[in-house]
């Protein structure tokens, strides 16, 4: 192990990475509030595991779709434990982001210098809303259907754009074939795309700037 | 940055560390098989998949030729995932005596090429590369490098069954 690391080293000076990245500076007072970032970076790395192997047997038509769901819960072993594992992933994800977000916020650490990773965290909490907006409609059961009925219907009621908008998303007048390719594309290549930038750049400013102390009651005998 | 590395002069807090440092391998590992142990059989899952064919219908006993082979024509219903398709199919099937039934893969055993029976020569030709088979299958002339592949078969209610299931390996 330490002959492998040791070539590592040598080339691309893995001790200096490593130290770079896990024996960072903690402030004083951090505690378990401050794993949410960490909690969610998994669960995205959960659902990419299996999304990509749940679209080994997916097929996004309205013909095929939910056939294909029912086969790999059937039929595949451990298809319901994948299918599963992605399911409650997506929401655990939603909750981890968005407690991850709260807990920026009443800590203020949003602050100067770190604007720039709460930024992209904004757009990364955006993201995985939109990730379970288009990941919703893909089983193409009845209750998928009306939801993203309800949410083009919703988007619709903007103005001005609003019916552009909708019908974007939609990919036409109605819901149909063509929605359902289109939230597969957003859902598999579009959203995870922009996604894993985001969460480079997150993590990079994360480890360039360091994590927030938590917030102290200001002392009063200071001069 | 200063190193973190606790001055050697403190042993118990360098187990401590390391007893840190195992507990958050072992955990690390188990949550990586817990996830990765469903993942490897979800993807492996066509290696442990049994394709199983279902009896198809072919014919009626009674009005099937006896001591001639004759070319059975059948509506084959396969499972294609999730899907049922169904498609033409044919087989060579021949009998003795009206009971005991032999039917053949249409597909000649060397490149899989359809082969006919010459009822003059008695023999099953090959038009691809002059394969010659005899009424029972067996290799006569030519390049196959084994007798015609046989479907299983079974007389049920009067009506000729069989499997048409592929041979392992081939398309």
């Amino acid at each position: 192990m330490s002959r492998l690391t040791n070539w590592l080293d040598e080339r691309i000076g893995i001790r200096g990475i490593r130290e770079t990245l896990l024996d960072r500076k903690i402030p004083k007072g951090v505690g378990w509030p401050y794993v949410l970032g960490s909690v969610s970076l998994f669960l995205f790395t959960l659902q990419v595991v299996t999304g990509i192997l749940l679209a080994m047997n997916y097929s996004p038509s309205p013909e095929h779709a939910h056939s294909s769901v029912s086969y790999m819960m059937q039929k595949i072993p451990m298809g319901s434990v994948v299918r599963g594992l992605h399911h409650w992933g997506a929401s655990f994800m939603v909750v981890a982001v968005t407690l991850h977000l709260l807990r920026t916020f009443f800590y203020g650490a949003y602050k100067y210098p770190r604007e720039l990773t709460w930024i992209t965290g904004i757009f990364i909490w955006l993201l995985v809303l939109g990730f379970g907006f288009t990941g919703y409609l893909l089983p193409w059961d009845q209750k998928a259907y009306w939801a993203t009925m309800v949410g083009a219907n919703i988007a619709s009621q903007a103005p001005f754009l609003g019916p552009a908008i909708a019908k974007v998303l939609r990919g036409g007048e109605a819901l149909g074939a063509v929605t359902l390719t289109r939230f597969y594309a957003f859902h598999v290549l579009l959203l995870p795309a922009l996604t894993a930038l985001l969460i480079g750049f997150h993590l990079f400013l994360v480890v360039r700037i360091g994590i927030s102390a938590p917030p102290e009651k200001e002392d009063k005998n200071k001069p | 940055m200063e190193k973190n590395n606790p001055p050697p002069s403190l042993p118990d807090t360098d187990s401590r560390r390391n007893f840190l440092k195992q507990g958050i391998f072992i955990m690390g590992g188990l949550i990586t098989a817990g996830i990765g142990v469903p993942a490897v059989t979800y993807f492996l899952a066509p290696l442990w998949q049994k394709e199983e064919e279902d009896w198809t219908e072919v014919g009626t006993v009674a009005e099937l030729p006896v001591g001639e082979p004759f070319k059975i024509d059948f509506v084959q219903r396969k499972r294609d995932g999730w899907m049922t398709v169904e498609g033409r199919s044919s087989a060579w099937a021949v009998t003795v005596d009206g009971e005991q039934f032999t039917v053949f893969d249409p597909r000649c055993t060397h490149l899989g090429c359809p082969y006919r029976w010459d009822a003059e020569k008695k023999k099953f030709l090959c038009p691809c590369h002059n394969a010659v088979f005899s009424v029972t299958g067996e290799v006569l002339a030519g390049p196959p490098p084994r007798p015609l592949d046989r479907f299983p078969v079974k007389v049920a209610g009067g009506k000729l069954f069989i499997k048409p299931a592929q041979k392992k390996g081939e398309g």
